[in-house]
């Protein structure tokens, strides 16, 4: 019986008979493996992203997002639509599971160049409250030149350290102790309970992925919330109180980053602008929904609104009680449980549309592993007469080749995952640095990973078993010919 | 030693039938040197496929140092051949990607030996035939002799009984082929090896004991 370590060995012998027909083999298995590899480390970076950045947060059971149902617009026969009203988000208010309740105000960051031109268009969907008298008032007046060259406009404070490289025309990360930036990015403006503000997540921007904060970490924000609440920098926007979690900047065309100021001087600015702004123009009652005819909200009213329940408390029959009242009702990790069977499906078209490709490269790759081994047994005639005189038996001389073509199938599949994983690292690179030359919001930038690749090794152990049992189907025709080779004649060459 | 009761090996060539061998019976003692001469395709070299079990033969039974080869399966002939066997070819029959060492440590591969152990052996045999600067050397780098002397020490490797040598002077000089037959006779007398030698050569018959005559299949 020959040891393994020899098998392998006669094996690459009878593999250098043949060298370019072997390396033309191990190419083809290599083919198909990297199309399936690359595919898949693609899709599974995709989907290991949307998880990581999304999923963490929106696991949060404890956050109802609530919003207008709009099945009603397209159906007359159902209940009119109904908005999240003051005295609704003061009912939500009373039930015993909620914590907290704020409606939400969206604002999506703007190009103020493109603003000028085209004031509704440019500024990317819907854009109400505060912003959209801001937008009015300068897409009417085109004041902006007297602020010097900054439009009010409500921002998120982030604390990320970030500095706008000119040459590059990205944002560098910086030491956090020197540089605290403010960013222009979309921000939500909640009107209700300050608490309802209350995030348990952090993103880490340099794993790139949502943290959830310790207790400790929570109760600072609490207390954060509360003081923020007892220091409001704008009680008058729309003639309401707000709650704001973010502060009040200048902002720059271009969703440029400005410098730190003084939060309370810059306060002071914006409300002296407003008020420059407001004496130009008043701001019109009516909004431009309803030059469409649609019903839109009016003030005191909400397309959407966040409901914060108490930790612990099973979310389903306040979301069954919202749904009842007419609204679409929604935890985050339904939603987004939702969102990624919408993604799974879509990548197993994918998936599926790479596997039958792969597959029938891997068919041809067979075909050749086939006609590369019955070469090499053709070939080494004599050799297999002169193995069984020697004392080889027919199942060592199957063996042989039937290593022979393992080995080359497996060394192609190697090939093509480290190729696959490769041409994947690439790809996603690639298509991250032209995703993010198209990012306008700087924070959002810095959400994108350097890569979306990512290593599905359950897919490789099925690719190297798979390559192992094609290689010996298509091996076990030549290596039972090679076995069955009458030594006799195999040695009678004179 | 070896023992043949009424042999007889027939094939088939396009639609003749061919009698290679035809009721051959012989006994052969341990440690004896036996030339077997005949014309060309009168069966000397069918006679050591089948004492060698690489043929089966249609009728009659080969007993081989007490084994009834026609009763072993294919692991058991294998292992047999391997264990008890050595062959000397006209050709070599040197695989050219081995070097000299590895073609003498070649049956003990298929022995499951460990590789320190083979390389020992052959090295040793190399050394006692003198190759021992030819051991890195590939068959195309040996002359004749050294390639036949190699193949011989291949045969020896792994000790065994018998040595099948067919027409190994077939392809040498005269000179060089006196030399190998000088070693088989050697490794004859001091080894006790039993050697069948099949050959045209009546030179090369003189070194055996006795000289047996073939024809049509059937000892004369």
């Amino acid at each position: 019986m020959i040891r393994r370590r020899d098998q392998i060995r006669l094996s690459l012998q009878k593999i250098g008979l043949r060298k370019k027909r072997a390396v033309f083999s191990i190419i083809s298995v290599a083919l198909g493996v990297i199309v399936v590899v690359t595919v898949n480390s693609l899709m599974r970076g995709v989907r290991d992203l949307i998880i990581r950045t999304g999923y963490t947060e929106e696991i949060d059971q404890d956050i109802i997002r609530v919003s207008v149902d709009h099945r009603h617009d397209e159906s007359p026969s159902r209940k009119r639509k109904q908005f999240v009203t003051d005295e609704l988000l003061a009912k939500f208010r009373g039930w015993k599971e909620v914590e907290a309740v704020a409606a939400n105000i969206n604002v999506q960051p703007l190009n103020v160049d493109a603003l000028a031109e085209s004031p509704r268009a440019s500024s990317r969907g819907y854009t109400t409250g505060v912003p959209e008298a801001l937008i009015r008032r300068y897409a009417d007046a085109k004041q902006l030149a007297a602020c010097g060259n900054a439009i009010p406009l409500v921002l998120g404070e982030r604390f990320v350290k970030l500095r706008y490289n000119e040459k590059t025309k990205k944002f560098d990360l910086e030491d956090p102790a020197r540089v605290q930036a403010w960013l222009g990015r979309e921000v939500t403006l909640r009107v209700g309970d300050p608490m309802a503000q209350l995030e348990r997540f952090r993103f880490d921007y340099e794993k790139k992925q949502w943290h959830r904060l310790s207790e400790e970490e929570i109760a600072q924000r609490r207390k954060s919330i509360e003081s923020s609440e007892s220091n409001e920098f704008d009680k008058l926007i729309h003639g309401r109180t707000l709650t704001l979690k973010a502060r009040v900047v200048g902002f720059c065309p271009g969703t440029r980053l400005l410098l730190p100021e003084e939060p309370a001087r810059l306060c002071a600015k914006w409300l002296k602008q407003r008020d420059a702004l407001a004496r130009l123009r008043p701001v019109e009652t009516e909004t431009e929904y309803e030059r469409y005819g649609r019903r839109t909200p009016r003030e005191g009213e909400y397309t959407m609104a966040i409901v914060l329940l108490k930790t612990g408390t099973n979310p389903e029959p306040v979301v069954k009680r919202l749904k009842d009242m007419g609204f679409e009702a929604t935890t985050r990790q339904n939603a987004f449980e939702s969102f990624l069977k919408e993604v799974d499906a879509a990548m197993k078209i994918v998936k599926r549309i790479a596997y039958a490709f792969g597959g029938v490269l891997l068919l041809l790759a067979c075909g050749l592993l086939w006609s590369t081994t019955s070469r090499i047994v053709s070939d080494s005639r004599v050799d297999i007469g002169l193995f069984r005189a020697l004392g080889a038996t027919k199942s060592d001389v199957r063996r042989l080749f039937l290593t022979e073509t393992v080995f080359l199938g497996e060394l192609g599949t190697l090939a093509g995952i480290f190729l696959g994983w490769t041409a994947a690292y690439w790809i996603s690179r690639l298509v991250l640095h032209i995703a993010a030359g198209e990012i306008s919001d700087p924070e959002g930038m810095l959400m994108i990973p350097r890569t979306i690749f990512a290593v599905d090794w359950a897919t490789c152990a099925l690719l190297l078993a798979g390559a192992a049992g094609v290689s010996l189907l298509a091996g076990l025709w030549p290596a039972n010919r090679a076995a069955n080779i009458d030594p006799v004649k195999a040695l009678k060459r004179e | 030693m070896i023992q043949l009761h009424n042999v007889s090996v027939t094939y088939r060539l396009k639609s003749e039938s061919v009698e290679a061998l035809r009721n051959a019976s012989l006994g052969l003692a341990e440690g004896s040197f036996v030339a077997i001469m005949g014309p060309s395709g009168s069966g000397k070299t069918t006679l050591i496929q089948v004492i060698a079990g690489l043929l089966t033969p249609t009728a009659g039974d080969v007993i081989v140092s007490g084994q009834n080869l026609r009763q072993l399966d294919d692991r058991a002939i294998s292992e047999f051949r391997n264990r008890a066997i050595g062959f000397v070819f006209q050709f070599f029959n040197l695989p050219s990607y081995y070097t000299a060492l590895d073609n003498v440590a070649l049956p003990l591969v298929f022995a499951g030996m460990s590789e320190a152990e083979r390389r020992e052996r052959a090295r040793a045999l190399l050394d006692e035939f003198g190759l021992a600067d030819r051991a890195i050397h590939k068959p195309e780098q040996l002359s004749g002799g050294e390639a036949q002397r190699v193949a011989i020490a291949r045969a020896l490797v792994n000790n065994p009984k018998i040595i099948l040598a067919d027409e190994p002077t077939g392809n040498l000089d005269r000179d060089t082929g006196a030399h190998v037959m000088e070693l088989l006779q050697k490794i004859n007398r001091e080894r006790g090896v039993t050697i069948l030698l099949v050959t045209h050569d009546e030179k090369a018959a003189a070194y055996a004991q006795q000289t047996l005559r073939i024809e049509k299949g059937a000892f004369a």
